[in-house]
């Protein structure tokens, strides 16, 4: 394979690889190899880069709690923007703590196919799963909550505070 | 022909055999090797679990808001960054491995450990103040109905009816007035008007919607949206009487299931690293805390989606 003759000729850019009559083990606790490895994954300056964004990025995702969010109406915006946020704080912690981006592209291999199975997964149980409340027997209607219940809860707890307002005038 | 054959079986070293030119089919050792074989299956174990529970959510009729079912945003914000700090310390501890800081290395991993037990705290903080609230992902101890239907009324009835809380009524409406607090003078008061409401044969339904939000009201936005804060369930914690959140089963049974997967891989991640500990962390044990760093990070990793998911949607 054309991939396995440029890893062994190139030590640095592929990190931990192997050479001729050595184990994968023992390059990979020699000493100066390691030093060199640490070097190309570009030091503690920049873990501590990414760091500061992913510090930044959970604070962004935060922040469509606060009231200083301006879609709160329409909750998909937000949806949107945390899965987005997430993904990227996902790809940081992948590429740089789990040092993917210097990975040979055997990576590609495992992470691929798992990924493939794992949306496959969510999207067959839509149908059983995710469409359950379109049709449901009379039974399940009368007993599972519906948004009328949580109107119901609501009125009852405005009642209940004009009650009490009403008290304190008495 | 022979000679030859032998003088490189048994070559100068005294080895067995030559010495083969050894090439693994993959450029990677093979601890890391299993390690991301098993991280591959974890994937599909949390996506699947992400997965269904974005499928439930979305798909059911009602689910409740954060703070209906006691949710804290700050504190899940807090625990996110305890995890990314961790994940950070991790990778300085293999940095300082590789480097043969052995004594910075297990500083390192030594804080690594306490960010998780920190987690952990927070995170058993955070059950028992749903556990407080009834709030259990299985039935004999939960306490949450879907809706306030009759079903519900005679739960609080057969609840009000146990002569343990019968004997202890009995004992706070003998007690003066001067005793009793304000929050605890209309409880009082509160809790007789639900006793009535619970066993008058006339009830209307929006009757034990009210006798609902007495025990237990949805909070609005930010902590305390009406009037009198928290229900009877607050005020007197002996009471214990049945509550009411839509969709608050399905809500418990997917919040449990999935920060708790989680918090088994962050017990079993902090017993790596209490092993790790036992060792030097000298350039040789690089790899071992490699594969323990890999492990960790996909643990934060999967809390990075939970945050959002269970938090914030």
């Amino acid at each position: 394979m054309n991939n396995s003759e440029t890893d062994s000729s190139s030590n640095v850019t592929h990190g931990p690889v192997t050479s001729h009559g050595k184990l994968a083990e023992e390059i990979q606790a020699g000493g100066d190899d390691g030093e060199q490895s640490h070097e190309a994954h570009g030091g503690i300056m920049q873990y501590m880069a990414v760091f500061v964004a992913l510090c930044f990025l959970t604070t962004m995702s935060f922040l469509t709690y606060s009231s200083y969010w301006p879609w709160r109406d329409e909750p998909q915006v937000g949806w949107a923007f945390m899965m987005a946020v997430s993904c990227t704080k996902a790809l940081l912690v992948v590429l740089f703590f789990m040092h993917v981006l210097w990975e040979a592209n055997w990576k590609y291999v495992l992470t691929i196919p798992a990924a493939m199975m794992a949306i496959f997964l969510a999207i067959m149980l839509i149908p059983d799963i995710g469409l359950r409340n379109r049709m449901v027997s009379q039974e399940r209607a009368l007993h599972m909550a519906r948004g009328s219940d949580v109107l119901l809860l609501e009125k009852a707890a405005s009642a209940d505070s004009s009650d009490e307002v009403g008290k304190h005038e008495h | 022909m022979n000679s030859t054959a032998a003088s490189i079986g048994h070559d100068s070293h005294g080895h067995h055999g030559p010495i083969l030119q050894y090439q693994p089919g993959l450029p990677l050792s093979r601890g890391k090797l299993i390690m991301w074989l098993f991280l591959s299956t974890e994937i599909m174990f949390f996506a699947a679990l992400l997965g269904s529970y974005v499928v439930l959510r979305f798909g059911a009729a009602v689910w409740p808001k954060p703070h209906h079912v006691h949710l804290s945003e700050p504190i899940g914000a807090f625990n996110t960054f305890v995890l990314i700090c961790s994940s950070v310390t991790v990778v300085l501890a293999l940095e300082a491995a590789r480097a043969n800081k052995r004594s910075l290395a297990k500083a390192w991993m030594l804080v690594t450990l306490v960010l998780g037990s920190l987690f952990l705290g927070v995170k058993a903080y955070e059950y028992s103040s749903k556990f407080d609230h009834g709030i259990y992902p299985w039935a004999p101890r939960g306490r949450i109905y879907e809706r306030p239907d009759l079903y519900y009324g005679s739960a609080v009835r057969a609840r009000l009816s146990d002569p343990a809380i019968l004997a202890k009524m009995k004992e706070l409406d003998a007690r003066p007035e001067g005793e009793l607090s304000d929050a605890e003078l209309t409880g009082r008061r509160r809790l007789k008007q639900v006793r009535d409401m619970v066993n008058n044969p006339n009830q209307q339904a929006f009757d034990l919607a009210v006798v609902a939000d007495q025990i237990m009201p949805l909070p609005g936005e930010g902590s305390d949206g009406h009037g009198h804060g928290g229900g009877l369930n607050d005020t007197f914690g002996w009471l214990q009487l049945p509550a009411v959140i839509p969709g608050g089963n399905m809500w418990a049974s997917t919040y449990f299931l999935l920060t708790g997967f989680h918090a088994i891989h962050v017990i079993v991640g902090l017993i790596v690293f209490g092993i790790i500990l036992l060792y030097e962390l000298g350039p040789k044990r690089a790899g071992m805390i490699e594969n323990a760093g890999l492990y960790w990070h996909f643990v934060d990793l999967v809390w990075i989606f939970l945050f959002p998911l269970l938090y914030l949607f």
